[in-house]
């Protein structure tokens, strides 16, 4: 064979490659058959769980020895009760302070976070989300920490590139090292590892807000998901947008992200009576020919946009350049204030509204205070608003089990069952955070609209505060608005 | 009509940038027999030199143009410290090679661009020309100039200079043009140049109409079908096979979800690979390759 025939070989074989590569860009790091063998593959092996046995949970002692490192294992730290105090704990826990500790003589609680770090459509709110939770819980350690442990969110980080299998892989190798997860970013992504965090009894706070989690006993979210906010949005352009809307097309990711968004949409659209269209696009700014053409052929009224920001300023940009005028809806992770300096800026600016679950980073609720006095001197972004409000659950079911005197992570789940309410400091309404109740009855479903403003904090001004569209009201959620199985 | 015209600009418009990257994947292989896979990180790192020299207060020309000499360097001394000392292995390593080069460049280039979308400050934006209905977009038209001067300055390269003509005579044949005299090193050095700015070129065109992240990388990968349909040894073919990817592109993307939705969302993101399979199952060795004669 000669050299010229390998090499072209070799390229075929590399083309093929591209083009996988291209097709898991599209499906958002992989499709779901792929991500179900995947997860078939990885929970078959029932010795690496990394959920505690009932050996584990059932042989507690009072004695607990302070040589055990940091970060040490199940076994290491089996039957181990804090010298602060007669909480039981196991996996994930410790009775050593945790590394540069705020409270020494404390024992140390690893919670782990599962982000998109570096190359991902959404490490632009991610990198900032995962610094918010850093430091919401330095702030819980300078208060004294939760029931005599410090809570540590900075050993155990990981980068899923928004990639569901690599998410998964991820899971499996903290999982045997934390009690709960900080953070959990992307619907897909948390969604390949949700049976597992089930079988291995781990809580996750999740960085999304897709409508399935509210069905989810191991995930503690906050404020709406991106089915009701939807239904808010379709609502909110009904009542406000000049002209009326009769027809309204969700632009979106497929899977349980834009899939949710655009379930609820369809469900506003019907109870509006509006024409709607729905359109799955892949993520790229270069892929987004479709979902242009579409908008520019249809000339609906209303867009909403569930994508990542790039995505969204392309879809935007380039539709007004064809002539089109209508009027745009982010959802709340396809805002990015880098749009406001894109080539698609001047049609930013004009054509599109903003959704999301609380009030900008600027707002003046003692939740927002604190945090952006525990931030300091940042950028301010609305990933660090979402990362701090979206803690708060967890801080919550942390406190129940510490006080209940059982930090296992049967404990922190029981613990779950037992809130009603989480205290948001002012950045969520009254009630929000009833983890203990009927999903439908206590699934928040309330959103704010802003305006993209280049003037403003994070590029975008509050022009809504919490409000319920009629829609949203009345839908009974009773399941998961989207599922992969349609 | 209107929506054909339109798709025509934008996918020739498109089919510009690819057939810039195109044109170093070729250039970089005729002369050294490597598919270089460092060609998405020399784009990306020429679009984030833009955006640098932007901010220090160039104008866009003299942004475009040092940051096209950047890239040029950041080429020659790719090749000079990572692949120079591998001359004689087998081209299959040396790819490799250049893979890793590509992740090492995106790395460094990632770092620089941070993880929010950054803007390339230039004279088009998303401004159009209304003609007769049809909004064509004047970085369309700027891209499609540009191919063409790019395409001719290449032309007389190659045509009528020294150094030109001794690019070609290695392409042909490398112990040859070492006998009559001509440093094999400096050309393989001047071709990697030559293809980092070309990269550089289109990544400035990629950042005209939309944000540059640490994704946008994943652009250049469309330079691959482009250089299979067109031939791997063909400057020509280079052109036309990345006009073709962009314009397939863009026909799919605005016409399939309407007459075939049956093919699925987002087929227009696989079928430039369509139209490859189709033209190696005609011409294996792309429309303008050179035929492969093997002695059996």
């Amino acid at each position: 064979m000669t050299t010229k025939i390998r090499t072209k070989r070799t390229l075929a074989l590399l083309a093929v490659l591209a083009l996988l590569a291209t097709g898991c860009r599209d499906a958002g790091g992989g499709g779901d058959e792929a991500l179900e063998d995947t997860q078939a593959d990885l929970t078959e092996e029932p010795a690496d769980t990394g959920a505690p046995t009932e050996a584990d949970t059932a042989i507690q002692t009072p004695d607990a020895t302070d040589e055990e490192p940091a970060g040490a294992t199940e076994e290491e730290t089996d039957g181990e009760q804090a010298a602060a105090g007669d909480v039981e704990f196991d996996v994930g826990v410790t009775d050593q302070a945790c590394p540069e500790a705020a409270n020494p003589d404390n024992g140390c609680i690893y919670l782990g976070t599962i982000s998109d770090l570096t190359v991902g459509p959404f490490a632009a709110l991610a990198n900032p989300i995962t610094d918010a939770q850093a430091a919401f819980w330095s702030r819980v350690n300078a208060d004294g920490g939760i029931g005599g442990f410090d809570v540590d969110v900075s050993e155990h980080v990981r980068d899923n590139e928004y990639n569901p299998e690599r998410h998964n892989q991820e899971y499996q190798a903290i999982k045997g090292d934390v009690l709960a997860l900080a953070q959990t970013l992307g619907s897909p992504t948390t969604a390949a590892i949700i049976d597992d965090m089930e079988t291995d009894q781990i809580v996750g706070a999740p960085a999304s807000w897709t409508s399935l989690w509210a069905f989810e006993d191991v995930i503690v979210e906050s404020g709406i998901n991106y089915c009701l906010e939807a239904m808010n949005q379709v609502d909110y352009a009904v009542e406000n947008v000049d002209g009326g809307v009769g027809s309204v097309i969700a632009v979106g990711y497929p899977g349980d992200y834009g899939g949710d968004a655009a379930a609820g949409v369809a469900v506003a659209a019907e109870a509006n009576g509006i024409e709607f269209t729905n359109i799955e696009t892949g993520q790229g700014p270069d892929n987004q020919a479709g979902a242009i053409s579409g908008i520019v052929q249809q000339q609906p009224d209303l867009v909403i946009v569930t994508t990542g920001p790039a995505d969204a300023g392309a879809i935007v940009g380039q539709t007004a350049a064809q002539g089109y005028a209508g009027q745009f809806m982010f959802t709340g992770p396809s805002w990015n204030k880098g749009l406001l300096d894109s080539p698609a800026a001047p049609a930013v600016e004009s054509l599109v509204l903003l959704s999301g679950p609380w009030p900008p980073y600027d707002a003046d609720t003692p939740g927002h205070e604190a945090m952006r006095e525990a931030l300091g001197d940042v950028d301010p972004n609305e990933g660090y608003t979402s990362g701090w409000a979206w803690s708060y659950p967890l801080r919550a079911a942390l406190e129940q089990a510490a006080s209940n005197g059982d930090l296992t992570r049967a404990g922190l789940l029981e613990a779950i069952g037992q809130i009603e309410s989480v205290d948001y400091e002012g950045m969520l309404p009254e009630g929000a955070g009833n983890l203990a109740g009927d999903p439908n009855e206590a699934v928040v479903r309330q959103s704010v609209i802003f305006r993209p403003d280049p003037e403003a904090a994070t590029g975008a001004t509050l022009v809504e505060d919490f409000f319920t569209g009629p829609t949203a009201e009345s839908y009974e959620l009773e399941g998961a608005c989207f599922t992969t199985t349609g | 009509m209107t929506r054909l015209l339109q798709a025509l600009v934008a996918g020739l418009g498109n089919g510009s940038v690819y057939a810039l990257l195109a044109l170093g994947f070729v250039i970089i292989y005729k002369s050294t027999s490597v598919v270089n896979f460092a060609q998405p990180a020399l784009m990306v790192a020429g679009a984030t030199a833009v955006i640098y020299l932007g901010q220090a207060g160039l104008p866009f020309p003299a942004a475009v143009a040092g940051a096209m000499a950047l890239a040029a360097l950041l080429g020659l001394t790719v090749e000079r410290t990572a692949l120079r000392p591998m001359i004689g292995k087998p081209v299959f390593v040396i790819a490799i090679i250049t893979i890793g080069v590509d992740i090492v460049i995106r790395v460094v280039v990632n770092r620089l661009l941070g993880t929010n979308l950054r803007a390339i400050a230039n004279p088009w934006g998303l401004e159009s020309f209304d003609v007769g209905g049809v909004f064509v977009q004047q970085r369309y038209l700027a891209m499609i100039v540009t191919l063409a001067v790019v395409v001719t300055l290449l032309f007389a390269f190659f045509r009528y200079s020294r150094i030109g003509l001794a690019l070609r005579a290695t392409a042909l044949d490398q112990e040859t043009a070492l006998t009559q005299g001509i440093s094999v090193g400096v050309t393989f050095a001047l071709s990697w140049a030559i293809a980092g700015a070309l990269a550089a070129l289109a990544g400035t065109f990629v950042g005209t109409g939309q944000s540059i992240d640490q994704q946008t990388w994943i652009i250049a990968l469309k330079a691959l079908p482009a250089i299979i349909i067109g031939g791997l040894d063909s400057v020509g073919g280079a052109v036309i096979g990345g006009l073709v990817v962009g314009v397939i592109e863009a026909l799919v993307g605005t016409y399939q979800p309407t007459y075939a939705p049956w093919l699925g969302n987002n087929f227009q993101l696989v079928s430039p690979y369509v139209v490859l399979l189709l033209v190696l199952l005609v011409r294996p060795y792309g429309l303008f390759g050179t035929p492969e004669v093997e002695r059996v």
